[in-house]
């Protein structure tokens, strides 16, 4: 016995499932094509971004859809400096919950500023869409810090 | 395991309509839509509910790693426990007895059991035929797989050739009594059954199941609650088996396990003669050869009578003493992770009156039995009209 070589071997498997949507989430998808926002209204009235099919609380299903604004707050954020290969942003940016107007949830996604200096929770933030949009929370590029001006 | 302690009902059975592709609702709506139901036919709201169990077929099926994490509002679990079930394609009866298990318990009231496949999003056929590191892979699917099998039982038995199809067009007839079945096929003949093409020979086209969208669902009380419901499923046994895939000397035509858990639910429910007692079951039958091969397991008929149960047509809705899957069973709509709890929830609609057009006329004693893996997972239930005898 004189290797001690263990036998091994990769093991990679893939497959393109797919996700069918549904009405609630296929609708707001359907929005950020058309660059609007829409959330979904509880009961008690507060709008859920991004909006869920059925209510997070007392699993009521809910329906009614409506457009919130495309400003909004910094909850609260995190700094990347070095994004790696699978981060859908290549430059340094901050990911942040972002409560937009209209909105009683944070929705995660990116603030473009070129350094951690540039942000601080609360600060007051737009929406930067791409040129291109296709039905996907990509179709926001990032959000972008307001700077005093008004919307 | 039996089913011991408090006795349990079901009093809400739900379903989607079975169909290839459910490309309307994401899988929170599907399953939310089979428990509407379920709860809908229970006069249960969704707080009514103390506790949830799931089950689906393997990760892979669907690549849905964690479906609990998603599901909790949808199925109204949000401040309740929830548990998930996996035994493979057996998953849905085995769901069902877990959840009846924490009512028998005295644990819980009302649980919520529900049972779900999303094909279309997915490649069960792939995910049965995954590679594994330095072993042969045959690429063959279940119907791969199960085939040798059922050659060996038409050796042994000595069956005619054309009782698989024969089940298979029975059981495509059978569907056409079910509004929720997935094959809907009017015109179809006993020679277009014959004359499919052989896939996994000797199993032809029309002899499997088709892939299926869809979700089953069912609300299980304790004796309290069931005896305020008009017309509740009692459950009088239910049971449980596993073994290996793969060991010498396996009767893979018979498994140890099936022949078991069968004995053990016969036991439970007080039954001496199933054939003459038990008035309609829902089988698992994915492929169609697997109606006598289970019919023998099961203790309805000595072993090598299976086929010869078949070719009498006493498994037929029409005229047969012994109707097996009057749904049109797995062989007309098979929504993996579900299939298994279709045969329990269809068993618990017979004993309630309530299968509709596929209702067996005084049907009493009814049986769901599912199975799953390498046929090494099996679940089994008796379900009555009658509260069982203590």
């Amino acid at each position: 016995m004189e290797s001690h070589e263990r036998l091994s071997a990769p093991l990679v498997l893939e497959y393109p499932f797919t996700r069918t949507t549904g009405p609630v989430i296929g609708a707001f998808l359907t929005g950020l094509r058309e660059k609007i926002v829409l959330g979904i209204k509880r009961k008690d009235g507060s709008v859920l971004v991004p909006p869920t099919e059925y209510d997070p609380e007392t699993s009521e299903g809910l329906t009614d859809m409506v457009e919130v604004d495309q400003t909004g707050e910094v909850i609260t954020w995190t700094w990347v400096q070095e994004p790696r290969d699978q981060s859908p942003w290549d430059s340094p940016h901050a990911l942040a919950m972002i409560k937009l107007d209209g909105a009683d949830t944070p929705l995660l996604h990116a603030v473009l500023v070129d350094n951690p200096e540039s942000l601080k929770t609360g600060t007051r933030v737009r929406i930067k869409w791409r040129e291109k949009t296709e039905g996907h929370i990509k179709d926001i590029e990032g959000f972008l810090p307001m700077e005093g001006d008004d919307d | 395991m039996g089913t011991g302690g408090e006795l349990a009902a079901v009093v809400g059975v739900g379903m989607t309509k079975f169909s290839a592709t459910r490309g309307d609702v994401s899988m929170p709506g599907l399953v939310r839509e089979a428990a509407q139901r379920a709860l809908e036919d229970a006069g249960m709201q969704w707080d009514d509910i103390d506790a949830v169990v799931m089950g689906k077929a393997p990760d892979f099926f669907e690549g849905v790693m964690m479906p609990e994490i998603f599901l909790s509002e949808a199925l109204g679990c949000v401040g309740k426990p929830m548990l998930r079930v996996h035994t493979a394609g057996s998953v849905g009866g085995s769901t069902a007895l877990v959840a009846a298990s924490l009512v028998h318990s005295g644990v819980h009231k009302r649980v919520l059991t529900v049972a779900w496949e999303k094909q279309s999003e997915s490649n069960a056929m792939w995910a049965l035929s995954l590679k594994q590191p330095f072993q042969v892979s045959i690429n063959a699917g279940a119907g791969g797989y199960f085939s040798p099998i059922i050659r060996q039982y038409m050796e042994a038995t000595q069956a005619p050739e054309l009782i698989g199809c024969m089940v298979a067009f029975k059981d495509r007839q059978h569907a056409l009594l079910n509004p929720y079945a997935h094959l809907h096929q009017p015109d179809l003949t006993f020679d277009q059954v014959v004359e499919s093409p052989m896939l996994w020979e000797p199993i032809r086209y029309s002899e499997t199941c088709p892939s299926s969208d869809g979700a089953a669902a069912m609300v299980i009380v304790n004796e309290e609650e069931a005896d305020k419901a008009e017309n509740p499923a009692w459950i009088h046994a239910g049971a449980m088996r596993s073994e290996a895939n793969n060991f010498p000397g396996r009767d893979e035509v018979n498994p140890l396990a099936s022949r078991e858990c069968a004995e053990d639910l016969w036991n439970q429910a007080g039954i001496t003669n199933p054939r003459e007692e038990i008035d309609v079951v829902e089988m698992y039958v994915p492929f169609s050869w697997y109606e006598p091969m289970w019919l023998e397991s099961l203790g309805f008929c000595e072993r090598g009578d299976g086929w010869k149960l078949v070719e009498s047509g006493a498994t037929h809705i029409e005229g047969g003493d012994l109707p097996v899957n009057c749904s049109g069973g797995v062989l007309s709509s098979n929504p993996i992770g579900a299939s298994g709890m279709i045969r329990f929830a269809e068993a618990a609609l017979q004993v309630r009156g309530m299968a509709g057009d596929h209702q067996v006329e005084g049907a009493r004693k009814a049986m769901g039995h599912a199975y799953g893996g390498g046929a090494q997972y099996f679940a089994m239930w008796v379900v009555g009209k009658d509260k069982p005898i203590a």
